[in-house]
């Protein structure tokens, strides 16, 4: 192939992603302007000959001189045709390898002087060792990639006796990247292009091996699961043979005598038997067919008409309800009231309660309860930090794991369509963008509703209308009003000392001393060394804490069995600290002595009622009212409303109306920290505010609560067992309540009615007094007058 | 300038590439009483372009077809024809001692004639 001409004037063919190699034919597709200017001007020549040369950068549309390699390939246009107007096909023949000198023109197309480029004549033992090589290696590369190939080709390969070509042909044959290929075309020797292809070569097996190591993988693993398809039908086929029923016929056929036998409502009857259907046509292996399955196992599983019979005696419920609750009158009455009404009339439907109360005072454990008085079945839901309503009513069956709400989820595990279903923490549901539980709970527990309740999941109606709900809250005020509205509300207030003990004494002891190992005899508590539990290491209006310190008194002693006492142990108030700890509470002590601006008032809490001072000073030289102590809105009001009155009746008290002009004032509840709101503290702020200005102190064994009216009235308000209870605890006896709220007074405990002098106000002259001795006369005259 | 890319597709030996890189004109070859009548097919080749080597019963002939016609005839439509170098080599069954080489151009078809001189 040496060629005598020398350097020679060609057109330029730029070629992107590929290089030509002498030898060797190439289609090529002819599109871009100054190419096709350029195969234009080789057609028109006598010999077709051109020098096509790779671009650098395939992503060049219209190449300078400086874009293309400087080693190209002389080359023949060996057929053409066009394709259309803008567009040829053309076969090339690549002749021999050129190098590109000098650039003679570049418009309309690219042309430059060319030579030549031949490689040099080698035949050391070197290249023919690297040639044999190369053979053997595509050989076996053409094994690895086309193992169907006829023979010829790898025999073609090695009839190739030039070593420069068989190289050049290889690197046609692979896919190889644009820098390899022109790295091949400008190999210096024969010697440096079978090294080069050598290189390539073992890459391209090693590549290859993996992709068929990869093949085969997926191809064993094919195999595998073709074979399992195979033994099952075999399985199956014997099966038949020896007479058994195929698993899945067997499963529907169960299933089936399972939906006759449950006597169901029409509509589920009806679309149950569908499913069924249904589930009989798909294939085991259908991914609809366990979801199908697991749907009608649910349905087959939930107590349509399985309802647990009542127990209507009376006695024996009353009876149970008293072994497990100290007291707690109005809920048992209204449970017995239910039985009542329940043996009259089954049929009637079963009320909604909900039990509100601090924390601790039993609302849970009268559920259950209730359940074991009623005898029926007892399931309890948390409904705290809920907010997804799907939790309630669950998941539509088209998506994936899917599940019943978890009221019907309760439902099944209770196994009847009657149970005592209690639904906890009703005050603490979530809302957000997911949808508001509490909506979904309205129709849960409206009675009218309920009947046929639908369950995403199941979506058939389900009967709740027998469900004995019971809801507990801690609070009313998130609850939403039409929520509310349904149930029933039955307060749990706060226990007293005395109840307290009466309740430890009953209850909790021997359930710690049982938890402890030890025998009633062996521990022993005094009504004191309770009542400083209570006061020392507990605050609270339930009786969690003072039953985790029952606890751990009973196991201190426990431990001094272990360790070899043997007397009785009786825990007196002495033995406490050593046992508990230093007192964690400092008793509320009462302030012996009021300066004039101070009065005592009576707050409820979540926890309880407190007892809390209304602090009032004046500024002088200040103006209008200043209010601290973190104080809601609506008692700010209130404190500016008793101020209003104390003003507008400065005259008949006898107060110089120039303080009020000269002065700012005042009023700071502590604790400052603990907000506080409502307008039950009134009348306590009126009294401060008065004592105040009159410079006459209030007794300090008299707190009071009530809200006050501009025009002076006192008005009633709420929480007040809570309230009486946390003053007596704190050692206050008299009392000062609004008149109407004297009806409260049959639900205190007789001891604290005995204990304590309680005073009804109907005006706040009545109030100032009997809280400020001082003003008792004025007070007197001014009310009358 | 894209190849296609179907046609390489990964050791698919395109067999086209056992072509040199000149053009192997077709020719047939005859027995005649005395010797042996070769026919090559070259068409539009002059023949001054033909050059003819016997080396005993080698016989070579090579030379160049240009494309005569193309400058006049516009630009192409499509073409098949190879142009260019070519080269063809015959090998006789026999041995002649002298032999005697007469060419002849008849309607583009080169007649070679060899017979022992």
């Amino acid at each position: 192939m040496s060629n005598s001409e020398d350097v020679q004037v060609l057109p330029l063919l730029p070629l992107k992603n590929s290089v030509l190699f002498p030898n060797l034919l190439m289609p090529l597709s002819v599109g871009r302007p100054s190419s096709r200017a350029a195969v234009e001007a080789v057609l028109a020549t006598e010999g077709k000959e051109m020098v096509i040369v790779a671009q650098r950068d395939s992503s060049k549309e219209e190449p300078q001189f400086e874009d293309l390699y400087n080693i190209g390939t002389r080359a023949i246009i060996k057929k053409m045709a066009r394709q259309s107007e803008n567009h040829m096909e053309l076969i090339v023949l690549g002749v021999e390898r050129v190098v590109i000198l000098r650039l003679e023109q570049s418009q309309p197309y690219l042309t430059a002087r060319v030579r030549p480029y031949p490689l040099p004549d080698e035949k050391t033992p070197e290249v023919q060792a690297l040639h044999r090589a190369v053979i053997e290696l595509a050989g076996r590369a053409i094994q690895l990639a086309q193992p169907s190939l006829p023979v010829e080709v790898s025999q073609f390969l090695s009839s190739t006796d030039d070593p420069v070509r068989l190289a050049y042909l290889l690197g046609s044959m692979m896919s190889l990247e644009l820098s390899k290929e022109q790295a091949l075309l400008e190999a210096a020797t024969p010697g440096e292009a079978l090294r080069m292809m050598h290189k390539f070569l073992t890459n391209e097996i090693q590549v290859l091996e993996l992709r068929n190591k990869i093949a085969s993988e997926a191809q064993s693993e094919m195999t595998k699961q073709q074979r399992e398809y195979f033994l099952r039908q075999q399985l199956r086929a014997i099966q038949q043979e020896l007479g058994e029923k195929d698993p899945q016929q067997a499963e529907v056929e169960m299933l089936r005598e399972r939906l006759e036998k449950l006597q169901l409502p029409e509509e589920v009857a009806k679309e149950a038997q569908r499913e069924l259907s249904r589930l009989e046509r798909l294939p085991p292996g259908a991914p609809d067919y366990q979801v199908i399955r697991t749907y009608l196992d649910y349905v087959v599983e939930l107590p349509w008409n399985t309802t647990t019979e009542d127990n209507l005696d009376l006695a024996r419920a009353r009876q149970v309800l008293d072994e497990d609750h100290f007291d707690l009158k109005e809920v048992k009455e209204r449970i017995l009231e239910h039985l009542g009404v329940l043996k009259l009339n089954p049929e009637a439907k079963a009320p909604i309660l909900c039990f509100f109360g601090p924390p601790g005072v039993g609302k849970t454990s009268l559920g259950q309860s209730i359940a074991r008085a009623l005898g029926r079945k007892f399931e309890r839901m948390s409904l705290g930090g809920l907010h997804d309503e799907a939790e309630l009513r669950g998941h539509r069956r088209t998506y994936i794991g899917a599940m019943p709400g978890r009221i019907i989820q309760a439902i099944r595990r209770g196994g009847s369509k009657n149970p005592v279903l209690m639904l906890d923490e009703v005050d603490k549901l979530g809302r957000d963008f997911r949808g508001d539980p509490a909506a979904a709970l309205l129709e849960i527990l409206d009675p009218e509703q309920n009947k046929s309740f639908r369950d995403n999941y199941l979506d058939l109606p389900f009967d709740l209308s027998q469900v004995f709900f019971i809801t507990t809250a801690n609070t009313l005020d998130t609850i939403p009003r039409p929520l509310l509205d349904r149930m029933e509300v039955l307060r749990l207030p706060g226990y007293s000392e005395e109840e307290k003990i009466q309740i430890a004494n009953r209850y909790l002891i021997p359930r710690q001393l049982k938890e402890a190992g030890l025998t009633p005899e062996q521990c022993s508590f005094s009504d004191d060394t309770l009542r400083t539990i209570i006061s020392r290491y507990t605050r609270e209006a339930g009786l969690r804490q003072l039953e985790r310190n029952i606890g751990r008194v009973a196991r201190k002693v426990a431990l001094r069995y272990a360790e070899g006492k043997t007397e009785p142990v009786a825990v007196r108030p002495d033995d406490l600290p050593e046992m508990l700890g230093p007192y964690v509470f400092s008793k509320e002590e009462l302030r012996k002595e009021l300066p004039p601006g101070v009065a005592t008032g009576l707050a409820w809490t979540e926890t309880g009622g407190d007892v809390l001072y209304v602090e009032a000073t004046l500024l002088p030289g200040g103006k209008g009212l200043t209010i601290t102590g973190q104080l809601g809105e609506v008692m700010q009001e209130s404190a500016r409303a008793a101020q209003s009155y104390i003003w507008s009746h400065a005259e008949e008290f006898g107060i110089d109306a120039a303080v009020f002009k000269d002065s700012g004032l005042h009023i700071h509840v502590p604790a400052g920290a603990i907000p506080k709101d409502g307008p039950s503290a009134g009348i306590t702020m009126a009294t401060a505010m008065a004592s105040l200005y009159m410079q006459a102190p209030a007794r300090p064994d008299t707190a009071m609560t009530g809200e006050i009216t501009l025009t002076g009235l006192v008005l009633p308000v709420g929480g007040i067992k809570e309230k009486v209870l946390a003053a007596r605890r704190a050692g206050v006896t008299r009392i000062i309540l609004p008149r109407a709220n004297e009806k409260d007074l049959p639900d205190l405990p007789d001891e604290v009615r005995r204990d304590i002098e309680f005073i009804f106000a109907e005006r706040i002259e009545d109030v100032l007094a009997a809280a400020v001795p001082a003003l008792a006369e004025k007070a007197q005259a001014l009310k009358t007058g | 300038m894209d190849r296609p890319k179907q046609l390489p597709a990964f050791f698919f030996p395109s067999l086209q590439s056992e072509e040199r890189t000149y053009w192997r004109p077709s020719v047939d070859v005859y027995r005649t009483p005395n010797g042996w009548l070769l026919k090559f097919d070259l068409a539009g080749v002059r023949p001054e372009d033909v050059h003819v080597e016997v080396q005993g019963c080698l016989i070579r002939v090579s030379g160049v077809r240009r494309d005569l016609l193309a400058e006049e005839a516009g630009s192409y439509y499509s073409m098949e024809i190879s142009y260019n170098r070519f080269e063809r080599t015959i090998s006789l069954p026999c041995e002649f001692a002298n032999p005697h080489v007469s060419l002849e151009g008849r309607d583009g078809i080169l007649i070679v004639r060899v017979s022992e001189g």
